[in-house]
């Protein structure tokens, strides 16, 4: 067979989804929930590692990229954190417990857990970015392998946060600084004023400590002005990492709608290289710099 | 060294190939000089297609079953399309199934095509033994050599008792492609382009400029041998059953990368042609595939109703090349 030709051993890939079960969801922010899901098979899938995604197929609506806020136990149960927004997630918000599903996973790059180990590690979350962090924070608080630890978890308003039981639980452990850019006195509770980036300076003198490590998921914004900020204040971008949402179809690197242009001018598909992106390899040809 | 046969009529070749292969002739004309309006890449991967059936119970996959065919006279630009679709799709098992099924007959070229430059991008007009079964050229003197390259391509002709042709021919055959690749017209500016996208040298104003002129619609990426972006959805049957179907999709269109929030990464249409000609040229694309991504066909400069082909966009940023690039 010529060199060129197709190279027989090559191991295919599977495009259909196995088969998991709708268990019970509960509300957790405006036009959110987290869904349980139980896949049919327990052992359709590898085990994830924290900020790895899956795809969830709502038979007759499509498919489209979640990531898992925890991982597949040994039932094959786990969870998943939607917000309401397109046509696939407002499919799946019409269906009911028992209702079947389709599952693939798990996809794409995790968070640098190795990284971590004694390290200072600040997490920002903004929004919906919570949830690809928030299966990391619970490994990283259970194995405390990190020097030090704070989370920022950045809201537009109080109605949008998520995932309040966790922040509560992670609140026992760590510091964690809620911020909110629009609040009344009441609503305002213990969060502070502001967006993340407003307070970061704030938030680095109340923490009394500079982090060695900063895990940033949220807008785009929020992500590319935060990144700025720690590099303008001596950070290494290679300190820093992101997690990018983009639209996936297939989650192997095939259907070319994740495409992302790193500096280098090199390709990469963002459900196959990515969603955890170093800085460094980023900017600053894809990101649009904050004016 | 490849063997080479003398064969005195493609009927000859077709009728015995038809007893094992269905036979589908992309060219109207074997041996005309222009390639055909449409790629063969839909033979392998399907314009539209169906992934899997849900029925209720369980996702069923649906793979192609195509009876062995054989793609019969298939010039140099589409073959080297092919093996590069062979290598992005290689763990694609719907592009497989069609693939496995295939025989590929080649058909040098020996005269320049109207929007043709195979010879700059190193993907024709003489077929390359890599990327096809068996080769096909007319022979000025009557008739045409047939050169097997594969196994496969042995295998298939089989049976046929043709006299082998010494080394004479090809090396006739070489002078041939040869005259053929000095006839083709100064393509300089295709040099000076691709520097110039390789290096990142264009600006995002003259990207802009161009996008102005992409209509967004997909009449480059559709014709394009080696575009393989594709969308998908789900489709109901009458008898409840859902399928997943995947369809060609274009990079160019202003919807491509818009999510449900409508966050859009590329919402200017320069970035959007700036990033369809970086994934043509660039070369950090040739690292992965061992070769650009653009293999000279010349469809995108026949059928762009904004002018914004390839000759049309390597003229107008050969400038940006670094003098010492020409």
């Amino acid at each position: 067979m010529p060199r060129t030709m197709m190279s027989e051993s090559a191991e295919l890939l599977s495009l259909t989804p196995s088969v998991a079960e709708l268990l019970d969801f509960v509300d957790d922010g405006e036009a959110t929930r987290r869904y349980r899901f139980r896949l049919r098979d327990p052992n359709a899938m590898a085990t994830p590692l924290p900020g790895q995604f899956f795809m969830l197929s709502v038979p007759g609506a499509g498919e489209a990229p979640f990531t898992f806020t925890t991982v597949p136990d040994r039932e094959g149960i786990f969870c998943g954190l939607v917000r309401r927004v397109g046509s696939v997630t407002s499919a799946l918000f019409e269906c009911r417990a028992g209702d079947l599903v389709g599952v693939r996973g798990p996809f794409g790059r995790g968070w640098p857990m190795e990284q971590l180990a004694g390290q200072r590690v600040l997490i920002v979350a903004g929004g919906c970015g919570l949830a690809p962090l928030a299966c990391l924070i619970d490994q990283l608080i259970a194995q405390r392998p990190y020097r030090e630890l704070a989370l920022v978890y950045g809201a537009r308003q109080r109605s949008l946060q998520m995932l309040d039981d966790s922040r509560q639980r992670w609140a026992q452990q760590v510091p964690l600084f809620d911020t909110l850019d629009t609040a009344t006195e009441a609503e305002l509770g213990g969060a502070l004023l502001g967006t993340p980036l407003e307070l970061m300076d704030d938030i680095l003198l109340r923490l009394g400590w500079v982090p060695d490590k900063v895990l940033l998921c949220g807008p785009e914004v929020m992500m590319n002005t935060l990144a700025c900020f720690f590099v303008e204040r001596g950070h290494s971008p290679r300190s820093i990492w992101l997690s990018i949402e983009r639209r996936m179809h297939c989650a192997v690197g095939l259907c070319g709608h994740c495409y992302l242009t790193q500096h280098d001018l090199s390709h990469h598909y963002v459900c196959r290289d990515g969603p955890t992106y170093r800085w460094d390899s980023l900017q600053p040809v894809h990101v649009a710099l904050p004016e | 060294m490849m063997s080479c046969y003398l064969l005195d009529t493609l009927e000859r070749l077709h009728s015995h190939l038809a007893r094992v292969y269905q036979i589908v002739q992309p060219l109207e004309d074997v041996g005309q000089s222009a390639p055909p309006l449409v790629s063969p890449k839909g033979y392998f991967f399907a314009e539209q297609e169906n992934l899997f059936v849900f029925d209720g119970e369980c996702f069923r996959e649906t793979l192609p079953q195509p009876p062995p065919f054989v793609l019969f006279g298939v010039q140099s630009c589409d073959l080297t399309a092919i093996a590069y679709q062979d290598q992005f799709f290689a763990r694609d098992p719907y592009y497989q199934a069609r693939r496995q099924q295939a025989l590929l007959v080649g058909i040098d070229c020996v005269t320049p095509c109207e929007h043709g430059f195979c010879a700059s991008v190193d993907a024709g007009p003489g077929v390359k033994a890599g990327c096809a079964d068996l080769i096909l050229h007319a022979r000025p003197e009557g008739g045409w050599m047939l050169m097997v390259c594969s196994d496969k391509g042995g295998e298939a002709i089989r049976g046929m008792e043709l006299d082998q042709m010494d080394d004479t021919e090809l090396r006739a055959r070489d002078r041939r492609i040869d005259d053929c690749i000095a006839a083709f017209p100064d393509d300089s500016h295709l040099h000076r382009g691709i520097a110039a996208i390789s290096q990142g040298r264009v600006p995002d104003q003259q990207w802009q400029q161009l996008g102005i002129q992409c209509l967004g619609c997909s009449g480059c990426t559709t014709l394009c041998p080696t575009c393989s972006c594709y969308g998908t959805r789900d489709l109901s049957e009458d008898q409840g059953d859902i399928r997943r179907q995947r369809f060609w999709d274009s990079c160019l269109y202003e919807s491509f990368q818009r999510e449900a929030s409508q966050h859009n990464p590329s919402e200017e249409a320069g970035e959007r042609v700036r990033r369809f000609w970086t994934h043509k040229f660039g070369d950090n694309f040739a690292k992965t595939f061992g070769r650009y991504g653009c293999v000279g066909c010349g469809r995108c400069e026949q059928t762009c109703p904004g002018v914004i082909g390839v000759h049309s966009v390597m003229r107008r940023i050969a400038d940006y090349a670094p003098d010492d690039d020409v």
